[in-house]
């Protein structure tokens, strides 16, 4: 073969494509990795994007410097270090989003547990006096006469097994509940007896749901007299319904629930 | 003036011999990985180990007057800072979503 030709030839080996260093393949695999990744395309786009962005600087470098170069390789390194970055900046952000959906099935649980709760407590209240709902609230009627002797604000025993019963059934339900107890009275008697009446009656009642273990700063008492009857005080039996106490169970507050 | 040139000079070079790699932007992100724990977590100490590592190489071609290959080396410091800080807050992060989860499964099971 004549000079020449070995010289050329020799010359084209010396110019063949170039290797590309160790650093700069670890780039590449670390941001084909981190591109695979559904995390980082849904969560953080932008960091595997800059990620991409030193990929192509450390390409550029490797075309222009060569292999060797301290360029080359530094950017190189940047590269695969902010391939590794994308993915866990995209790992935060995907266990955050699970932090919030954990948060919201908690706060539904706790909401469907408290329905649960007071769906008992009212079921248990049902078997123990007339249980209605209106814009009051949930309202507990128990006769004037099953509780007090007549004329009197003197809780019969009987009537004491009956308050320790709904005093049970009130503390199942939602917790922090403010009551409105509600005495009620007919129409015999002067206006000014039956008020005072009414309003001792209230005031035992909830001197009974207090010993039993209610808070007592969530009770409230009033005497309603004769002044708000739900039958007619002509006859005997309007009249008894008449004679009542309502015990009316409010929304607690969000503080009150503390 | 041939003094004037000569004392230009010697001033011109007394400032160029202050200058000094600057170093706060990755001395910062190494602060900011420690602050969020990096020291804690594997793979995050050793990110930020290899920051320190880096800036120190950084600093030795520096003051071997290779100036440009110093901030070549400089970057691989703050890269490593940065994914120290990224690796700390994602460990933090699976923690406390695998507490959240926990719960979560607690609640379910005491159905």
């Amino acid at each position: 073969m004549k000079p020449i030709a070995i010289l050329t030839l020799l010359s084209l080996a010396a110019c063949g494509p170039k290797q590309p260093p160790a650093e700069l393949i670890g780039a590449r695999n670390a941001y084909a990795n981190a591109e695979a990744m559904p995390v980082t395309q849904q969560y953080d786009p932008a960091a595997l994007h800059e990620a991409k962005v030193a990929l192509d600087a450390a390409e550029q470098a490797f075309a222009d410097e060569g292999p060797k170069d301290y360029t080359t390789l530094d950017l190189s390194y940047v590269a695969e270090r902010k391939a590794q970055i994308a993915v866990a900046k995209a790992t935060v952000a995907a266990e955050e989003a699970k932090q919030a959906a954990a948060q919201k099935e908690l706060a539904a649980a706790a909401l469907a547990a408290r329905a649960d709760a007071d769906a008992r407590a009212e079921a248990a209240l049902k078997e123990l006096a007339a249980v209605k709902r209106d814009q009051r609230g949930l309202v507990l009627t128990l006769s004037g006469s099953v509780l007090f002797k007549s004329n009197s604000a003197e809780l019969l025993p009987e009537a004491q097994n009956r308050l320790q019963q709904v005093a049970q059934a009130l503390n199942q339900g939602e917790k922090g509940a403010p009551l409105v107890i509600e005495g009620h009275t007919d129409d015999q008697g002067s206006d000014t007896f039956n008020k005072s009446l009414s309003e001792k009656r209230a005031q035992a009642v909830k001197d009974y749901l207090v010993k039993a273990g209610y808070q007592s700063s969530l009770i409230q008492v009033s005497g309603m007299g004769e002044a708000d009857p739900v039958a007619d005080n002509k006859s005997p039996e309007g009249r008894a319904n008449n004679r009542r106490v309502e015990i009316i169970v409010k929304q607690p507050t969000d503080e009150q629930k503390q | 003036m041939q003094r004037s040139i000569l004392l230009f000079c010697a001033v011109a070079a007394a400032a160029c011999a202050k200058k000094e790699l600057t170093t706060e932007s990755t001395t910062a992100a190494q602060r900011g990985a420690e602050s969020v724990g990096a020291e804690q977590v594997p793979q995050a100490a050793l990110a930020l180990q290899l920051s320190r590592e880096h800036l120190a190489r950084a600093q030795e071609l520096y003051d071997d007057g290779d100036k440009d290959e110093a901030k070549s080396m400089l970057t691989r410091a703050e890269a490593d800072a940065e994914l120290a800080t990224a690796l700390a807050k994602a460990d933090d992060e699976k923690t406390m979503a695998n507490a959240a989860m926990e719960e979560v499964r607690k609640v379910q099971s005491s159905y």
